[in-house]
């Protein structure tokens, strides 16, 4: 039998593929930033500066705002810089984020393997997620005021939808041919939970995560231009306002970037849970 | 066949079971028709018949995994309500975890059982040197051929050492060297722990081959349960002798083949 050198060979193979790969990944992406940044620049000297500013005009912009910006207390949001707006905004999200999506996989999960919670949850979760965002976010400031609870809500609901979603498919999807097997080899419940469904679930949820905190980047944002205490949402709002391009273009590069550094942290976690997929 | 066997004394006792499936259109299509069978403890006993025929709900009841029926099921003298560690099964599609590395799917059913660690590891390690996959002990399944995972599904099931064994075509979708290969594997470890195997198959030369006995169901009923009298382990020229051969028109013709 030759299932060790078989495999053997499989797993050398199969590794220096994977780093041969991901150095070609880690040198094409930041080429691709590149490239965007020189279509960026060339469109930007062709328009005037009312319009669209070079990525440099940007880039000044952030750096001499980033933690004092005079102009944010003018405009009523006190003695601070784009730093700690993004904070403001980065909380509400991950809270948002972490409280809805936590919500959301359980019931998901739990409405995939009860059926009667199923015939309850799914309808709700249907009709809420019909609801646009334009929509909902009026409503919670109507009903919460203009206090970072009502972002903080807006984000949860709507990652407890998405996730709900999200986590019950990835249960449906979970082979029940492992959940039997654990069954005659004297699994309990608590223990197929543990180790058959949640690992069978882990690729599809970490996956919608990923969707999920993308999405929760611009519900938030969105919320705190409708209306916030603080938040950058506030400061594009106030910068538009103005008609401040390289400001607004500062506040949502600022946003993207943290928004990028969350999926990346994501993917390497997706990575190493996932690394048997 | 004993008709009333004494499930104190047989390791699986089935009578007059009959199981009722409801179809889309709420229609009722029996799939096991008044079965009755005793089996004895250390019996390598294999079952043939065509798909869709009731190999696999027999199976499924004795396994504890289908709940509704009607009549009496026994295993080691308990009445059968539900899956039990007593009742080891290898299913016939793949069902090694592949969220988890060969070693600790070997000795999942140990873990969820309290063994400790090095314990659990002493008994994977051992068995997976018996099916010839000691040296990927560390490996994911994904890094293994189907041939290999089925090696690992049953020194999975073999690692808990259930006093019976249940296999629902577990070779099937093998390739015929591979599938050879496992029979042997299967063969031996039988040998040697002298387990109770119901072993669903719907290839008669592996039914001949394995078993020591062999029944046929069709259309959801026991139609010839023949004792294999053949000295194991059996070769390819004991397959081919006057008596196999009889044997084995015997059971394709109640398979209705011939």
């Amino acid at each position: 039998m030759t299932a060790d050198d078989v495999s053997a060979a499989v797993g050398r193979r199969g590794k220096r593929t994977l780093r041969t790969r991901d150095l070609g990944d880690a040198l094409t992406a930041p080429a691709g930033v590149v490239l965007f940044l020189l279509v960026w620049t060339a469109v930007a000297s062709r328009l005037p500066p009312s319009r669209l500013v070079s990525p440099w005009a940007v880039a000044i912009d952030l750096w001499n705002n980033f933690l004092r910006s005079p102009r944010m207390a003018v405009f009523g949001l006190g003695e601070t810089g784009y730093g700690e707006l993004l904070l403001y905004t980065a909380r509400n999200v991950l809270i948002g984020f972490a409280v809805g999506s936590a919500i959301g996989i359980i019931i998901g999960i739990a409405s995939a393997r009860f059926r009667l919670l199923r015939i309850i949850i799914d309808p709700i979760v249907l009709v809420l997620g019909t609801v646009p965002v334009l929509v909902a976010a009026p409503l919670f400031l109507l009903w919460f005021g203009v206090v970072p609870f009502t972002q903080v809500l807006l984000v949860a609901g709507y990652s407890a939808i998405m996730m709900e979603i999200f986590s019950q498919a990835a249960a449906d999807n979970v082979d029940p041919v492992y959940e039997k097997s654990a069954m005659t080899r004297g699994a309990s419940w608590y223990q197929r939970l543990r180790f058959i469904l949640i690992p069978g679930v882990a690729p599809e949820i970490l996956g919608g995560l990923r969707i999920t905190l993308a999405s929760a980047w611009g519900l938030e944002t969105f919320a705190e231009i409708l209306g916030a205490p603080s938040g950058i949402g506030q400061a594009i709002k106030t910068l538009t306002n103005v008609n401040n391009v390289a400001g607004m273009l500062a506040c949502v590069s600022l946003v993207a970037i943290v928004a990028i550094a969350a999926d990346m942290l994501l993917v390497v976690t997706n990575r190493h849970i996932t690394r048997w997929a | 066949m004993d008709a009333r066997p004494n499930a104190m004394t047989k390791a699986i006792v089935v009578r007059n079971l009959c199981v009722d499936f409801t179809r889309d259109d709420g229609g009722r299509v029996r799939a096991l028709n008044n079965v009755s069978v005793a089996i004895a403890q250390g019996e390598f006993i294999c079952v043939v018949g065509r798909s869709g025929h009731g190999k696999t709900t027999l199976l499924n009841v004795i396994g504890g995994l289908l709940g509704r029926y009607e009549g009496e099921v026994y295993a080691l003298g308990k009445k059968v309500t539900g899956p039990g560690i007593d009742r080891g099964v290898i299913f016939q599609r793949d069902a090694v975890f592949p969220w988890m590395r060969v070693e600790d799917n070997v000795a999942f059913g140990l873990r969820v059982a309290g063994i400790p660690k090095s314990e659990r590891a002493r008994i994977a390690r051992e068995h997976l040197d018996m099916v010839g996959l000691g040296d990927v002990k560390r490996a994911w399944p994904r890094e293994l051929s189907g041939g290999m995972r089925a090696r690992v599904a049953v020194a999975g099931v073999f690692a808990s050492d259930p006093p019976i064994l249940l296999a629902d075509e577990p070779f099937g979708a093998l390739d015929y060297v591979t599938r050879r290969q496992l029979q042997e594997v299967l063969f031996q470890l039988w040998q040697r722990t002298q387990k109770t195997v119901l072993f669903v198959t719907h290839d008669v030369d592996e039914a001949l081959r394995l078993g020591s006995r062999v029944i046929v169901i069709s259309n959801g009923a026991i139609v010839e349960d023949q004792h294999v009298d053949l000295p194991p382990p059996r070769t390819d020229d004991d397959l081919a002798t006057p008596r196999s051969l009889e044997l084995k028109h015997l059971l394709l013709r109640h398979i209705g083949l011939e």
